[in-house]
């Protein structure tokens, strides 16, 4: 079903919508920098910056979350009580990758064995309002990893910048509840027109060239090659790849008490930092920058796809802009593919 | 959990066993595990480490745990009394392939500290009801000193039975140690048990198990007949958090018992 | 030209084997970026550039490489980094032969992304300009107008304790008379002051890209990462993050050389170098020193001297 939504009523449709939800879209704390938060009002939303720092996935994994709080009192156990989500939810301005990359945290925090109870019920009751790329930058490489600047999957609602209006298409059954929303109007046939050109447009643009096609295979050749020898030298074990990254999902859980009252968290952690994998007996089996660039890479170009069917990379290339060294990760599948040498040149040495 | 009893295993005093109850009837019954499985225990305000079940699945009433005291949460189970409370979540991990060790021999070799999850493992076996499921056990269980041994007790009951050969050895004796004085690798070497149909599982800090493997290769035994149970750090214990994966498996959900045969193909990462 | 001077002095010290390791800025994928790199063979050093896009400092590498003779590419603000690592026995074994490069004050690459409108795919630099190329938009922009704040304040371009230099001195002038946040930092009061800091770090997100580019920050163990004593949690709480970042500024003070590595590297743009900045300058008020300018001069707050002066220690 296809809606137009005239811009100027952007605004209330917005403050109609807090009426009954919590709305979460890309906020911009101050030039150049966005990120994704639970809006109060409608003046806050900023979708200016196509590549917001932190992605849509803090919606549904915060980067810091009480999981449970606890008292004791006296002599009797802990009272341990837990946060329970009020309302529903709507995500707004999401790009096509950050969706998608959603549903690939989702495939390990909801298996078969073990649910992820804090995400899946976050996911559960959200509706997704996602947004397409007009004008994708040079880093983007959704293409390459089987999305796209307009690729629909995992969005509720789609919404298309027409320029005074977004075309609004309704794709899930979450959506089809939007079909009574009174800002919407009906779309005509030179709004679809439009979308699909920008579409077009916009898919054209896309880097398809970087060889993730076939990257598992390659990788399982590589594990003791002497690439990552030097592939990990630049990198200085930060964790801006892995905090901004859309997909990545590691965390550790400490414990936070004052006496009796206390509460245990979950943060993000990241597998660059060198504390990550140490162990009690002071045993590291990552000692170095060596294996803990390794793991990332193989992380998401090998043991995600052997475990799941697909790279866990959804080409927003945010590793690529904000890494303050400059690791670029399209020239390390170069370097790792097949295709070394032909087709894409590549830099790295 | 409550904690029932607790007692020093070791002279060094690092190592303190716990024998925690069930608070709910309904849990004491609905808590099915194998031996090799894992607990998450909790300390509120601390935190959470996996330990290894001690005890085994016949020990109905109560979970044994030995700590080894190294941190923030092993040292609050260390000081913790009989009567507090400890959170659990569990068993988690897939525990010694029993099925497989069904009508084979089986080898156990333990050093130090980590022989809690094995002790669990041949007392599942020596029970009367389990232990025509396996033909010959032969244990060698080896410490660095006497006093560093786990389950003295136990381990003094073993040495009675006939239907066990248990093989205890220290790196240095003291004046009342009547057993051998030797590594456990060399010790197994002498005492050369066969390979045929026979499963070896071998649980030690990585220096021992570095020396032992060569020997049971030698020994003939087969990658797929050698398992381990490894160790990683952990948090969720459930696969969730990513910390501990060796390539695309993790060991708190995939293991953390593994075969040589499957290590070979991941990366050395443990 | 000084990138082919500095080209061909990498090959010669590689070729005669002075140096086992080179590390220097290479041209990569994004315009208004270098990125390190790790040169070897002689023939590698063709991929050396030198331009106004070298922000990092890449004496944060020297730890990682300390079994090898390394050369090393510094600016003045690098090279007084060495300095003062130097005095804290970080080389024992192999110091490095620095290559100076005296600095012609870099680009804020975040600055001209806000100039203009649309994604910059090209930015070549001509004389005092920056020609700066989108999909869209050709401009030209005044170089000088879009400097780093502590490239504008800095007075010690020359890398005087490199072992060879590459180019001529530059006059040791500073742009502005203290450096720009520092100055709006001191007019404000402290209730402004603090409100100012909690807004700049309230958007931390503790990757600590700030540590990992600073030079100085080579502990085996951050105090972050300290589990007995847990000094600090490792959420995103307000007095998390301000004791973070306070911390870290104060384990900088006296040996700081204001590189602004650290704001360069910070993901969500925190204007990391007002607090540096200022520490150096107190510092420079109240024990006339400035990190790494004199070889030998002794840090004053890792030292200890009867002659000391200062009142609170009489």
């Amino acid at each position: 079903m296809m809606f137009n939504l005239d811009k100027k009523d952007f605004d209330h449709f917005l403050k109609d919508l807090l009426e009954t939800h919590d709305l979460f879209a890309p906020v911009q704390l101050t030039e150049g920098v966005s990120v994704f938060k639970k809006i109060d009002n409608p003046g806050e939303v900023s979708l200016s910056q196509l590549v917001p720092q932190k992605s849509a996935k803090e919606v549904f994994f915060p980067q810091s979350e009480v999981m449970f709080r606890y008292q004791i009192a006296g002599n009797q156990g802990p009272t341990v009580s837990e946060q329970k989500i009020e309302r529903e939810r709507i995500l707004l301005g999401a790009r096509p990758c950050d969706i998608e990359a959603i549903s690939i945290i989702e495939k390990v925090f909801t298996g078969e064995d073990y649910t992820d109870v804090y995400f899946a019920e976050k996911r559960k009751r959200t509706t997704i309002i996602g947004l397409g790329c007009n004008h994708p930058l040079s880093t983007c490489f959704c293409s390459s990893t089987g999305g796209g600047p307009f690729n629909r999957a995992g969005s509720d609602l789609f919404f298309t910048d027409l320029g005074d209006a977004y075309f609004v298409e309704l794709l899930t059954e979450k959506g089809m509840a939007f079909r009574v929303n009174k800002f919407f109007k009906e779309a005509d046939s030179e709004d679809l027109g439009l979308m699909k050109e920008i579409e077009d447009k916009a898919s054209q643009k896309v880097d398809r060239t970087v060889p993730v096609e076939g990257i598992e295979k390659r990788l399982d050749l590589m594990v003791e090659s002497p690439f990552w020898d030097r592939a990990h030298e630049k990198c200085i074990g930060c964790g801006v790849c892995t905090f901004l990254c859309p997909t990545c999902h590691c965390f550790d859980i400490t414990d936070e008490a004052v006496n009796q009252k206390g509460q245990r968290v979950r943060n993000w952690d990241s597998c660059l930092f060198p504390i990550y994998s140490l162990e009690t007996s002071g045993h590291n089996p990552r000692p170095t920058g060596r294996e803990r660039t390794r793991q990332r890479l193989m992380h998401k170009f090998n043991y995600y796809p052997k475990n799941f069917g697909r790279v866990a990379c959804v080409g927003c290339g945010r590793c690529i802009l904000y890494c303050p060294v400059q690791f670029d990760i399209r020239e390390a599948l170069v370097y790792a593919s097949a295709k070394r040498g032909k087709g894409r040149k590549g830099k790295f040495k | 959990m409550i904690l029932k009893k607790a007692e020093i295993e070791t002279s060094d005093r690092l190592l303190r066993t716990l024998e925690l109850g069930f608070k709910n009837k309904e849990d004491e019954e609905s808590f099915r595990f194998i031996p090799g499985q894992f607990c998450e225990l909790s300390i509120l305000g601390k935190g959470e480490a996996p330990f290894g079940i001690a005890s085994s699945p016949i020990e109905k009433t109560a979970l044994k745990f030995t700590i080894n005291k190294a941190g923030v949460v092993t040292t609050a189970l260390h000081q913790i009394e009989a009567g507090s409370e400890i959170g659990i979540r569990g068993p988690l991990g897939n525990g010694y392939p029993i099925d497989f060790f069904e009508g084979k021999n089986l080898l156990v070799i333990g050093g130090g500290f980590a022989f809690t999850t094995l002790r669990s493992l041949v007392a599942y076996y020596l029970h009367p009801e389990n232990r025509t499921k396996v033909k010959q056990i032969t244990v060698v269980y080896g410490a660095r000193m006497p006093g560093l041994l786990l389950y003295k007790d136990e381990l003094l009951e073993w040495e009675k039975r006939d239907d066990i050969k248990l093989v205890t050895t220290v790196d240095w004796g003291d004046k009342d140690w009547k057993g051998k004085v030797g590594l456990v690798p060399n010790v197994l070497e002498e005492i050369a048990p066969s390979s045929e149909n026979t499963c070896a599982v071998i649980c030690g800090p990585p220096i021992m198990i570095k020396f032992t493997f060569p020997k049971l290769v030698a020994l003939r035994f087969p990658n797929e007949r050698i398992f381990t149970s490894l160790e990683k750090r952990m948090k969720c214990g459930i696969g969730k958090c990513g910390r501990c994966n060796i390539g695309h498996l993790y060991v708190c959900k995939d293991g953390p018992v593994f075969s040589y045969a499957q290590l070979e193909k991941l990366p050395k990462d443990y | 030209m000084v990138q082919q001077q500095l080209r061909e002095k990498a090959k010669e010290l590689l070729s005669n084997k002075t140096v086992d390791l080179i590390i220097g800025f290479g041209e990569w994928t994004l315009p208004l970026r270098t990125t390190p790199v790790f040169i070897r063979t002689p023939e590698g050093a063709k991929s050396l550039v030198w331009n106004s896009f070298c922000e990092n400092n890449l004496t944060a590498y020297l730890h990682k490489f300390s079994r090898l003779k390394v050369g090393l590419v510094v600016k003045g603000c690098d090279a007084r980094s060495v300095t003062a690592l130097s005095l804290e026995k970080r080389f024992p074994n192999h110091p490095p032969l620095l290559i100076g490069i005296p600095c012609q004050r870099l680009v804020d690459r975040k600055k001209v992304k806000k100039a203009v409108k649309g994604e910059i795919l090209q930015a070549v630099e001509q004389g005092d300009l920056l020609l700066v190329k989108g999909e869209n938009f050709e401009v030209s922009l005044k170089r000088e107008d879009f400097l780093y704040a502590s490239c504008r304040s800095c007075a010690h371009r020359t890398p005087h304790q490199a072992h060879i230099l590459i180019g001529d001195p530059v006059e040791e002038v500073s742009l502005v008379d203290a450096h720009p946040e520092v100055s709006k930092l001191e007019g404000m009061s402290p209730e402004e002051r603090w409100s100012f800091f909690e807004k700049e770090t309230s958007r931390c997100i503790r990757c600590y890209a700030c540590r990992e580019a600073c030079p100085m920050c080579y502990c085996a163990e951050c105090f972050v990462d300290s589990s007995r004593p847990r000094w600090i949690e490792k959420s995103l709480s307000p007095s998390d993050l301000a004791f973070y970042h306070i911390v870290r500024a104060f384990h900088q003070t006296g040996r700081c050389s204001g590189c602004g590595a650290c704001e360069r590297a910070c993901p969500m743009d925190i204007r990391l170098t007002f607090l540096t900045q200022k520490l150096n300058q107190e510092v420079k008020d109240l024990y006339g020193f400035e990190t790494g300018i004199q070889p030998e001069a002794a840090p004053p707050l890792s030292t200890f001297d009867p002659e000391d002066e200062q009142e609170f220690i009489k």
